[in-house]
């Protein structure tokens, strides 16, 4: 019944998540850069070791310039074919919007579109991120063995409240496991420059679990139609 | 003829049927849709949708583009400044009945 009660303006912006594709394609690109990173750290030329961050701030550049293209190409085969696609209403186009107190028109959702994934998933991530620059590894590296449990945890708290109210939230388990994940990090010992890629190699693995498991259960769910004509009018 | 009788008989028969009202709703919660999504999302058969956004467009409500994204053919739905106009003068004058009985909060 819970459906009932939510736009349609939401549910669109809510079907940009049905595939679990953003998550997936998103998380893997925060192993496999993590992962390079790593690598030019141990093999790397002497000098320019220490600039592994680079590595995944480039990657991260890479991503964004390429995402909407990315997920554009893999929902075209994979999505639309099955379940249609809708175009959220662009944030901008509303801001300026007068209120209206009309129940029957369902107001389009403020905020909840695609590029909320954006802010409330992806900058925290990139903002962990920034911690890893040589700048501050020198502070960092005073709290040793916990830096990676605590990373771990602050992000998955920021992502469980940042999206708590969005329209793709995550359950607080989920969140939980990602925050238990990074105590492993307690026990483990990681030399030191290696902590600072963890919360971000472990916020991968568990955004593209959970993209991984969406994909899997909706491509079971949503079988292509069998001719054409489910996408022809 | 009582006034509410009155508003109920100038409400907008082309949105008042509950097909193309939802079809209507839907459109003004996004940008554009697709046949597909439409379809699924208002529990269709593909001819009623079919039936329904045909009067809907010679209405001026809705306009159809049927287009090409990469090889994967999209029939694309949207509301005309027409249908939005529509649409809300439907909602606005549905709310006056409804509040003139009591009816709505």
């Amino acid at each position: 019944m819970t459906q009932q009660t939510i736009s349609y303006g939401r549910r669109a912006a809510t079907y940009w998540f049905v595939d679990g594709l953003p998550e997936l394609l998103f998380g893997l690109m925060l192993i496999v850069f993590g992962g390079l990173a790593i690598l030019w750290r141990v093999d790397g030329p002497e000098y320019w070791r220490r600039f592994d961050f680079a590595i995944f701030f480039a990657g991260i550049i890479l991503y964004g310039s390429l995402e909407r293209r990315v997920l554009d190409f893999l929902k075209l085969r994979f999505t639309y074919p099955r379940t249609g696609y809708v175009q959220p209403p662009e944030e901008e186009e509303w801001r300026g919007e007068t209120m209206t107190t009309l129940p029957l028109r369902h107001r389009p959702p403020v905020r909840e579109n695609v590029t909320s994934f954006h802010l409330r998933t992806e900058l925290p991530i990139v903002f962990v991120a920034f911690l890893w620059s040589s700048d501050w590894q020198s502070g960092w590296s005073e709290i040793g063995r916990w830096y990676a449990p605590l990373a771990t945890l602050a992000l998955a708290m920021a992502l469980y409240a940042l999206n708590r109210k969005s329209e793709h939230p995550y359950r607080w388990w989920s969140a939980l496991i990602l925050a238990l994940a990074g105590l492993v990090f307690l026990w483990v010992d990681v030399p030191g420059p290696f902590r600072h890629p963890l919360p971000l190699l472990l916020a991968g693995a568990w955004l593209s679990a959970q993209g991984a498991y969406t994909l899997v259960h909706y491509l079971r769910t949503n079988p292509l139609p069998r001719t054409a004509e489910g996408v022809r009018a | 003829m009582t006034d509410q009788a009155q508003e109920i008989a100038q409400l907008d028969r082309v949105i008042h049927e509950p097909a193309r009202l939802t079809i209507m709703l839907i459109l003004d919660g996004v940008s554009e849709a697709d046949f597909l999504y439409l379809q699924r999302e208002g529990g269709f058969t593909q001819g009623n949708l079919s039936g329904h956004l045909t009067k809907l467009e010679d209405a001026g409500y809705v306009e159809i583009e049927k287009k090409f994204k990469g090889k994967v053919p999209l029939t694309l739905c949207r509301l005309t400044g027409e249908g939005k106009a529509a649409f809300a003068g439907y909602s606005q004058r549905m709310m006056g009945v409804l509040k003139g009985n009591g009816s709505a909060g």
